[in-house]
Formats: C-alpha cells, sequence, structure tokens
C-alpha cells in the first residue's frame, strides 16, 4: 500500500523526463527542471526550435566603434594644466535582433577605464500598433539630445547645460511607455512616460563640493525616478521639417552623502524641465542642409550641495552639509550648415545658472567643422571657449576621429 | 419615408461609414519610396489609387530624410511599394519600424519589392566596405534600366491585385494597355540607342550600370573611387589620364552628383556633362518613367553625336 504512491511519482518523473526533450529548445537530452522553450513545428526550424546552439543563421547584427580625440586646452589661470592630450574616447560594441515578430532587441557596451561597460540593454515589445514599451538599461527620452551617445552629437561635447542639470548620458533601468498618433496628414505627436530605479547623474560636474548623491535600494512607488516627454513635429512647406517638445525628469526622493566627513541629508527631490524647438531644411537633392535648435531647462528643487567646513581640515567634526535649494535656468542653441554629404559645420552655445551659493554662471561656445570621409567614418575638428565663473576660463582645440564599422541605421528622429 | 427621414439617414450612413473601414470607394492609399514607382501604380490604378512618393525626383536616394508626413503617410497606407536590394535602406527601416502598419510589413500582403526577380548587375563576390558602399545583392539601381519598365509594372500590378482583388479585370486592363505604349517605347529607345555600343562614358556614381548593359555604352571609370566614397584628388586625376588615353567625352551624372569635381574632369578633358534624371522628375519633362527614359535618351544620343 505504502509503495504505490512512490511507484506513480517514479512513472510521472520517468515520463517528464523523456517527454521533456521532444519540446525543448535547446539541448536535445533534457533533465527535469531545466528551462523549456515554446517550440516550433519540426518543418519551420527543426524540433529544437529556432534554432541549436550551434546554428549561426540567427545571429544578431553585430557592430562596433571607435570614438578618438586628441586636443589641446589652455586654460586662463596658470595653476591649471594646460596642454596636448589624446583619448580612446569610447569603444562602443552592440548587437540588435528581432526576438519574434512583435520584439526586438538590443544591448550597446561601452569602454569604461579597462573594461566594457553596459551602456544600454533593452527589450522593445513593438506589438501594440503605435505605442513602443520598452524595458531594461536606455537613455532616457528628454529633449533632442539626451537619447544620443556621445559620438554621435553634432559637436564633440552634450551641450553644458544638459551635462550640468541631468549629466553627461543619462541612463536607467526600468521601462518606458511611449505612443505616436497622426494629427492631419503632415505632423504627428507622440509622448512616452518611463519609470526607473535611479536617474541621479553618476559624476556631477558643477558644485557637488564631493557629494553624492543616493537612492534607497527599495522605493514606494513614489520615490521612483521618473521621464516624460511629449513632442510634436511636422512638414513646413516641401523642404523644412520643425519639432516642438517638452520635458520631464524627476527623482522625488533621494540622499545627499559626503563620505570623507560621514555627513548625510535625506529627503531631498529633484526635478527637470525642458523645453525644445527644431527646425531642419534639405534641398532637393537632400543634400544641403540646414538645422537650427534651442532647448531651455529649469532645474528645480534640490540641485547642489557643498560641506561647508569653518576649519577646513576635514573629519573634525565641526563640517556641515550644505544643500542648496533652488531654481536654475540654462539652454543650448545651434546651427548647423551642411553644404553636402561630406561637408558640414557649425556652431553650439549653451549657458547655465550652476548651483552653488553665489549663483555663479558658466557658458560654452563650440565651433565645429565636420568631414565626412565616407559614410562610415569621419574627421571632426572643433574649437571650444568657456567660461566659469568658479573654475578657469578655458579654450580647446580637439581633433575627433570616428569609425564605425558594422550595422548601422537610420531612421525616424523622434 | 419622406425626403427628411431619408436625408437624416443618408448623413448618418456617410458620417458613421469612416469608423468602419471607410466607405467602398474609397481609393487604395500607396506609398512608394521613389517617384517611378509612383508613375508605375498611377499608370495601373488609375483612380482607383491614391499615390504618394517619399523621394522627390533629385535626391540622392541614398541619402534621402525621412519626413514627419511621410510617416504618417505610411501609416495609412493600403499598399507600399519599393524597389528593395538595400536601395533605400537609408529611410525604408525606419519609417516601417516607425509606422507600426502591419498591412505593409515586408511579407503582408501590402509590401511590395519589384526588384524580385530581377537578375542584378554588381553582386559583389566578397562582402566588405573596402569595395565602398557596396549592396550586398547588386548594384540596385534597377529603376534606371530601360528594359525594366515591364518588370517593375508587373510586381505593381501583382501587390495591387493582392490588396484589392475586386479591381483585377481594371488593374489588369490598365496594366495591358500600359505595355503596349511601353513597347513602343522600348523600340524607340532601341533606336536611338543602335550606334551606341562601345562608346565609352564616365559616371559619376554606379547608377547608370543597367543603363549601359542594355544600350551598349561601356562605362570607362566612375568619378567616385568606390560607390559612395567622395572623389579624391588621386582618382579624379586617373579618371582624367584615362579619359585622354580613350579619347572619352560624355560625363554622365545626375543632379545631386553633378559638383565641381566633374567640372574639373570635363574642364581638363573638353567632355560634356551629361545631367540625367535618376528619377522621375529630377529634370524637366521626365515625369513618368517612360518620359524619364526619353530624356535619358535624347540626352546621351544628343551628346554622343555631337561633333567631337
Amino acid at each position: 500500500m505504502r509503495r504505490t504512491p512512490f511507484r506513480w511519482s517514479v512513472s510521472l518523473f520517468l515520463a517528464s523526463a523523456l517527454a521533456a526533450p521532444v519540446a525543448a529548445q535547446g539541448p536535445i537530452f533534457q533533465t527535469p527542471g531545466t528551462p523549456v522553450y515554446p517550440a516550433k513545428p519540426a518543418d519551420s526550424g527543426g524540433e529544437s526550435g529556432q534554432a541549436d546552439r550551434f546554428a549561426s543563421v540567427f545571429n544578431p547584427a553585430f557592430s562596433f566603434l571607435v570614438d578618438t580625440v586628441a586636443d589641446y586646452v589652455d586654460f586662463e589661470r596658470s595653476s591649471d594644466a594646460s596642454g596636448f592630450d589624446a583619448d580612446l574616447r569610447v569603444l562602443e560594441a552592440a548587437a540588435q535582433a528581432w526576438v519574434d515578430p512583435n520584439a526586438w532587441a538590443y544591448f550597446v557596451g561601452a569602454s569604461e577605464d579597462e573594461g566594457l561597460a553596459i551602456e544600454e540593454a533593452a527589450l522593445h515589445y513593438v506589438g501594440f500598433g503605435n505605442s513602443t514599451l520598452r524595458a531594461g538599461r536606455f537613455f532616457i527620452d528628454f529633449g533632442k539630445q539626451m537619447q544620443t551617445h556621445v559620438h554621435e552629437l553634432r559637436t564633440l561635447a552634450r551641450p553644458l547645460v544638459l551635462r550640468a542639470y541631468l549629466g553627461q548620458e543619462v541612463k536607467g533601468d526600468g521601462v518606458q511607455w511611449d505612443h505616436w498618433l497622426p494629427v492631419g496628414d503632415e505632423a504627428a505627436v507622440r509622448w512616452s512616460l518611463g519609470i526607473f530605479s535611479g536617474l541621479v547623474p553618476e559624476e556631477a560636474e558643477f558644485a557637488s563640493g564631493g557629494v553624492s548623491q543616493e537612492l534607497a535600494e527599495r522605493k514606494d512607488f513614489g520615490e521612483l525616478n521618473f521621464t516624460a516627454r511629449v513632442t510634436a513635429f511636422g512638414d513646413v512647406g516641401s523642404h523644412g521639417t520643425w519639432q516642438l517638445g517638452a520635458s520631464a525628469r524627476a527623482i522625488p526622493e533621494f540622499t545627499a552623502v559626503d563620505a570623507v566627513n560621514a555627513l548625510r541629508q535625506d529627503g531631498l527631490d529633484s526635478t527637470v524641465f525642458g523645453a525644445d524647438l527644431t527646425y531642419g531644411w534639405v534641398d532637393d537633392t537632400g543634400q544641403e542642409r540646414v538645422t537650427l535648435g534651442v532647448e531651455a531647462l529649469v532645474s528645480s528643487g534640490d540641485t547642489g550641495f557643498d560641506v561647508d567646513d569653518p576649519d577646513t581640515t576635514p573629519g573634525t567634526g565641526d563640517e556641515t552639509l550644505v544643500v542648496l535649494d533652488d531654481s536654475l535656468f540654462g539652454a543650448y542653441v545651434f546651427a548647423d550648415y551642411a553644404w553636402d554629404r561630406f561637408h558640414s559645420g557649425g556652431v553650439q552655445f549653451s549657458a547655465a545658472e550652476i548651483p552653488d551659493a553665489a549663483g555663479s554662471d558658466v557658458s560654452e561656445l563650440e565651433l565645429y567643422f565636420t568631414r565626412w570621409l565616407s559614410e562610415f567614418h569621419r574627421l571632426r575638428f572643433v574649437v571650444a571657449s568657456s567660461e566659469d565663473d568658479t573654475r578657469a576660463d578655458a579654450l580647446r582645440f580637439a581633433v575627433q576621429y570616428t569609425g564605425i564599422v558594422g550595422a548601422h541605421g537610420h531612421g525616424v528622429n523622434w | 419615408m419622406s425626403t427628411y427621414t431619408r436625408r437624416t439617414l443618408s448623413t448618418l450612413v456617410l458620417l458613421a461609414a469612416p469608423a468602419f473601414g471607410g466607405l467602398a470607394g474609397d481609393p487604395l492609399r500607396v506609398v512608394t519610396t521613389i517617384p517611378d514607382l509612383a508613375d508605375l501604380v498611377r499608370e495601373i490604378g488609375g483612380e482607383r489609387v491614391e499615390v504618394s512618393s517619399i523621394a522627390r525626383g533629385k535626391e540622392n536616394l541614398h541619402a534621402v530624410s525621412a519626413r514627419p508626413s511621410h510617416l504618417v503617410a505610411m501609416s495609412k497606407a493600403d499598399l507600399f511599394v519599393e524597389i528593395g536590394r538595400s536601395l533605400e535602406v537609408a529611410f525604408v527601416p525606419g519609417l516601417l519600424e516607425g509606422a507600426r502598419n502591419q498591412r505593409i510589413r515586408p511579407g503582408a500582403p501590402g509590401f511590395v519589392n519589384v526588384s524580385e526577380g530581377w537578375e542584378f548587375l554588381d553582386v559583389p563576390a566578397e562582402l566588405s566596405r573596402k569595395a565602398g558602399d557596396v549592396h550586398p545583392q547588386g548594384n540596385p539601381h534597377l529603376n534606371l534600366d530601360p528594359r525594366a519598365g515591364r518588370h517593375m509594372a508587373e510586381r505593381v500590378l501583382t501587390g495591387l491585385v493582392r490588396v484589392d482583388p475586386d479591381s483585377k479585370d481594371a488593374y489588369q486592363a490598365r496594366f495591358e494597355a500600359y505595355c503596349a505604349r511601353l513597347s513602343e517605347a522600348e523600340a524607340r529607345w532601341k533606336a536611338q540607342a543602335a550606334g551606341w555600343t562601345g562608346r565609352a562614358v564616365v559616371v559619376y556614381h554606379q547608377e547608370f550600370n543597367y543603363l549601359a548593359s542594355a544600350s551598349g555604352l561601356a562605362i570607362l571609370a566612375s568619378v567616385e573611387p568606390k560607390p559612395g566614397i567622395p572623389p579624391t584628388p588621386n582618382h579624379v586625376a586617373r579618371v582624367i589620364a584615362d579619359m585622354k588615353a580613350q579619347g572619352c567625352k560624355v560625363i554622365l551624372t545626375a543632379p545631386w552628383s553633378n559638383d565641381n569635381n566633374l567640372e574639373r574632369v570635363a574642364e581638363a578633358t573638353g567632355a560634356t556633362i551629361v545631367e540625367l534624371p535618376n528619377q522621375c522628375g529630377a529634370v524637366k519633362g521626365s515625369e513618368t518613367w517612360i518620359s524619364m527614359m526619353d530624356v535619358i535618351h535624347q540626352r546621351i544620343g544628343s551628346a554622343l553625336s555631337a561633333p567631337r
């Protein structure tokens, strides 16, 4: 009597062990409990599913990119180190492929020190009509330039105001929903909403006072980080295109931490709003182009940090963490002209109030010329002048050489 | 039923109809990548179609920018027609992905690739960017082959019938009428090109290879060292030397590529620059595919027959 349940269990175990491999995607032999994937019919790729582990027919498209910069910086103050430098600014490796008819996935790895860090890795579900659900790690949808990788920018650096208020590159782990709809025959509106575990800048470029921003590991829903963007774009006559957008990034709850003096301040928040307007014109041949753009940002909430240390000796206990709760304004404007497919030049000016008690300003003016040697590599020459109330003014001359190898794409620029 | 009631009901039906997929008599919305294909759709579809083209006549097809109106048109289209073979890779994949129109996705009934079944020239034996911006499946400038009209029209007809089978007879009748006109035009082009065999020409970009193959022209060199690679001084000097050595006096180019490199070559060799339409509408009088081929043959004929 006692042995009957045991016999049944053994029989079921053996039956499932024998049945599992028939439906499995991967190994021919499969033990119970290993992952089982939905199998396709035998005539569409074999009984083991989309491909076996040794088939390469469904491999994703791979690419890599090398972005190098050599520059000379001349600081106005002799105490700052002027001179030449050369840098492999980024080595980027990427792969992308369709998962099935309704989803595709990609990853982008970028060099960081001597390693390769995951810059983006996300799945796009596109089976909801005009909507897209994006999940994973990806750049935030804010304005016209924050989704762009630094080597893809029209000039050497992201506009200063974006670096100051949002960060050099802002990526987050989370999900984003976006949707677009036509308005008449010549215009469209798109909106997106993103929810992330964290969007604090990895490194604050201005007025951080050595203070880092930290988020709780686990949060209430209201403490998650958010992005939102709505943009409309349309034709202007037969040669022009306009785009108007509004963006927001919110960090409702973070902590400022000064590790040196063991100081921390909880319950801080930060929100950045932006509004952008872009106009593009292209001639009959599609080669001569003019692009003009402006984006204004307001950074509000707890925007700046400093450590007040009366005796100027860290760790003596008289230090206090100073948090600046203020609204700051900044903007950038650019004009870009391409006289054919291979030559373009332009100017970009950016200015911003930075978060310090003195109410300092910074500005940056860049002039650039880009020569595409072919569709796949380019040379760029840049002169940049920066004025900074808190640091020395500087003049920078740079040469950038960038090459793309492998799959690359052009598409609708939202 | 009173007149008032009938009018009210008719008005309600008319207002409600769009919500149920449009009126039965609505024209098919067709988007093509280039004006040549739009012309063929118009010829075969007649009043049953409403067609728009993404590229304008003068554009370099490798550098067309997608515009918001293109995205909207693609999202509403019943039929999409492309040349294919990655000719339109600069704008089609992004538009297809953005438009999210299941009716015109590759493989759907509303997707037409007119290059299917065509025998391609210049298929690279080895795939490497060392050869420039090469197209893996061969030279994609099929629309500039005077022999390709019927092939492209057949693919358009098949696509129209697939998405609108009720109008098959009408499409077939218009297709046959078009083919009759095409046959006359083909005979005309053949006669015009009769004396061109072996005559050397230089091109800027390898977009006239099919035309040369059909008419017997010998392409001596391209001003681009490789497809998509801008001319270098060394290469231009070699082209000039070759032209002088061969006595080549004709340079074929399109409006997008008629630049100062060609002027230098023409000045150095005494050659004539012949600007040809690379798509319908690129030059005056080339608004239809047949008229575009007429213009191409007339211009080349004039240049070749000019006193040397």
